[in-house]
């Protein structure tokens, strides 16, 4: 089982074991319960879209995953909207990328799937982007998450109003859920990165185009709630150029250069918020899945693996409703 | 070609699916009007069993079998005739689609808004939601009413006409500033937002019989789309919004595009029976 608690738990180090005792020994403090063992989050430099990231990308999945032969994988990328020469959509080469490292770590079988939330035909917008030129046999490695089969599932925690939740049984039956998301300010959530991804998992079959039942149900809530629906994922969040400004759709290309990854996708995120310097406890959402087993989003419980947040940290421009957030005024 | 794909992966059950798999109200009806419209009687009269066994008490229906909840595809079941759906399973989804409207033209949520400060005037437009209970959109509004303007075609009726055009004043509220339609938002995360060709042209259908500057921009945008764009389900659908305002180019011939979905290979069966001058989707 290569799910995020098993990866977490594997082989801890003295240091991670010395700090998960301070972190119990300040457990009272009533700041935030400490974990054990901290969330590992890697942190690699990539300068652009060219054939070095399929080596960064091993390295990095290497570096994160344990074992992974025999598994299904399925990576979930964040496709919304092509307009020509913006940075919407993650990159199809780190896509690609991914692939191909599951599959050389000995993965059984790695798809592609997404379910945009504005546009219904998927494969023309997977075209648009870029997926079908990069990626061989593209449609025959992709599932359209709004037109899957689906489940009722029934959330052990649920934070949002919604009354019932279905979700595509090729997402809920991967041994892992890979998200891999775009490093994106967000004009409602401030930030959009591998948790928020997940909503592209909710089928429009059942709840239309866009989704507007979560926006119905609460969106951060929303976001909480497909979290702790999925306990076998992991993120990848595509930092090489992200977006800056009015984002997801409007806003405008910033280069920041990395990829960011770990089988904690809220520590993920909240590292990617620091490199956005972005104040990650000013996200409702994360807040939200603050605490829950297995989720970290202060530094002190997140090892940082490879570049430090300080070495790359480039300030993410904000819309003036979420200057607030920046980590610098928090 | 396109009715041997159809009858191919029509299920035992009688419906279709998606891609494969189980069966979904949303592929089955569009099967089962290509078929009718092909003249293919029998794997129609399966696939409209396998309708009527699944509409809801509430006379809509779910998307799919083990979904209890009618929502949006009622429409899309509601544009079969009665005659073969059943005039009283037609009736009721009728009916359904009148009881329906999108939360922000409730009388509750205008209270609401009203008590929170907020005096927006009231424009008495109304759509239709995906799901009840959320916002209308552009889509789901555009098939309620195709279906509602066909059933006035048969049955004319003041309440129909009245539903119906406040549905066409949702659509031309909701129509971007430089013409045709999103998913249904004029401004998206605050900025101005731009047309997509799919809407654009499932809205043009919706609004057959509608004059007027706004309509006018909005076929200018489709026009430009049909010229430029290459995905098969976009074109279907702006074909028909075209032809609903007769406004397709006589001489339009549509480029070479491989049909990826069934819904697209359904779709293209109706708009050639249209071309042909048969009225499927509207009356």
């Amino acid at each position: 089982m290569t799910g995020k608690n098993q990866t977490r738990s594997a082989n801890p180090s003295r240091r991670e074991l010395l700090a998960g005792a301070a972190a119990a020994a300040l457990a009272g403090c009533g700041i935030q319960q400490r974990p054990l063992v901290p969330s590992r989050v890697s942190i690699v430099k990539a300068p652009a879209y060219d054939q070095s990231v399929y080596e960064i990308m091993r390295r990095l999945l290497r570096e994160q995953l344990g074992d992974v032969r025999g598994k299904r994988i399925l990576l979930k990328p964040n496709l919304v909207e092509f307009e020509p020469g913006t940075c919407i959509n993650t990159h199809p080469i780190v896509v690609h990328a991914a692939f191909e490292a599951f599959y050389s770590l000995g993965a059984a079988s790695v798809r592609i799937a997404e379910g945009p939330g504005h546009r219904r035909n998927t494969l023309d917008l997977a075209d648009s982007a870029g997926y079908f030129q990069t990626i061989p046999r593209f449609e025959d490695s992709f599932v359209d998450l709004n037109l899957d089969e689906v489940t009722r599932v029934h959330p052990v925690r649920q934070f949002s109003r919604i009354k019932k939740l279905y979700l595509p049984n090729t997402a809920l039956g991967a041994d892992l859920l890979v998200s891999v998301a775009k490093m994106k300010t967000h004009h409602w959530a401030g930030a959009t990165l591998s948790m928020k991804n997940l909503f592209g998992t909710v089928p429009g079959g059942i709840y239309g185009w866009p989704k507007n039942v979560l926006h119905w149900s609460g969106i951060d809530e929303s976001i909480a709630d497909l979290h702790l629906a999925f306990r076998n994922h992991f993120a990848i969040v595509d930092g090489i150029v992200g977006m800056e400004g009015n984002g997801p759709i409007q806003g405008t290309p910033k280069p920041a250069g990395v990829l960011v990854a770990g089988a904690d996708p809220a520590a993920v995120d909240a590292t990617c918020c620091r490199i956005m310097k972005i104040d990650p406890l000013q996200i409702q959402y994360l807040r939200l899945v603050s605490g829950s087993q297995g989720t970290n989003i202060t530094e002190r419980n997140i090892r940082q693996l490879g570049e430090s947040v300080d070495r790359v940290a480039t300030a993410f421009e904000l819309i003036p409703e979420f200057r607030r957030i920046r980590l610098e005024n928090t | 070609m396109s009715v041997d794909l159809l009858l191919n992966r029509q299920n035992h059950d009688g419906g279709w699916p998606y891609v494969h798999g189980a069966s979904w109200t949303e592929p089955t009806v569009y099967a089962v009007l290509a078929l009718l419209a092909a003249g293919e009687d029998r794997p129609a009269g399966r696939g409209l069993d396998w309708l009527r066994a699944r509409q809801v008490r509430d006379g809509g229906w779910p998307p799919q079998t083990g979904f209890d909840e009618s929502n949006w595809v009622t429409a899309l079941v509601a544009l079969i005739p009665p005659e073969q759906l059943g005039a009283g399973a037609h009736a009721r989804s009728i009916d359904w689609l009148m009881g329906t409207m999108g939360e922000e033209s409730t009388i509750t949520f205008h209270l609401r808004q009203w008590l929170l400060g907020d005096s927006s005037p009231i424009t008495g437009s109304a759509g239709w939601p995906w799901v009840r209970e959320t916002a209308s959109w552009v889509a789901p509004t555009s098939l309620a009413i195709l279906a509602l303007d066909k059933e006035n075609s048969r049955r004319p009726g003041d309440a129909l006409r009245r539903r119906i055009a406040k549905g066409r004043r949702f659509l031309l509220e909701r129509m971007c500033v430089k013409g045709g339609w999103n998913h249904g938002s004029v401004r998206v995360y605050g900025a101005e937002g731009r047309p997509y060709p799919e809407t654009t042209g499932l809205a043009l259908a919706a609004l057959r019989g509608a004059s007027g500057q706004k309509v006018d921009i909005s076929v200018g945008v489709a026009r430009d789309f049909l010229r430029d764009c290459r995905s098969a389900d976009a074109l279907n659908w702006l074909r028909l919004g075209l032809m609903a305002q007769g406004q397709l180019p006589p001489d339009y011939s549509p480029p070479e595009i491989a049909y990826r979905t069934l819904i697209e290979t359904s779709l293209g069966m109706l708009v050639t029976e249209t071309q042909k001058g048969r009225e499927i989707l509207w009356g």
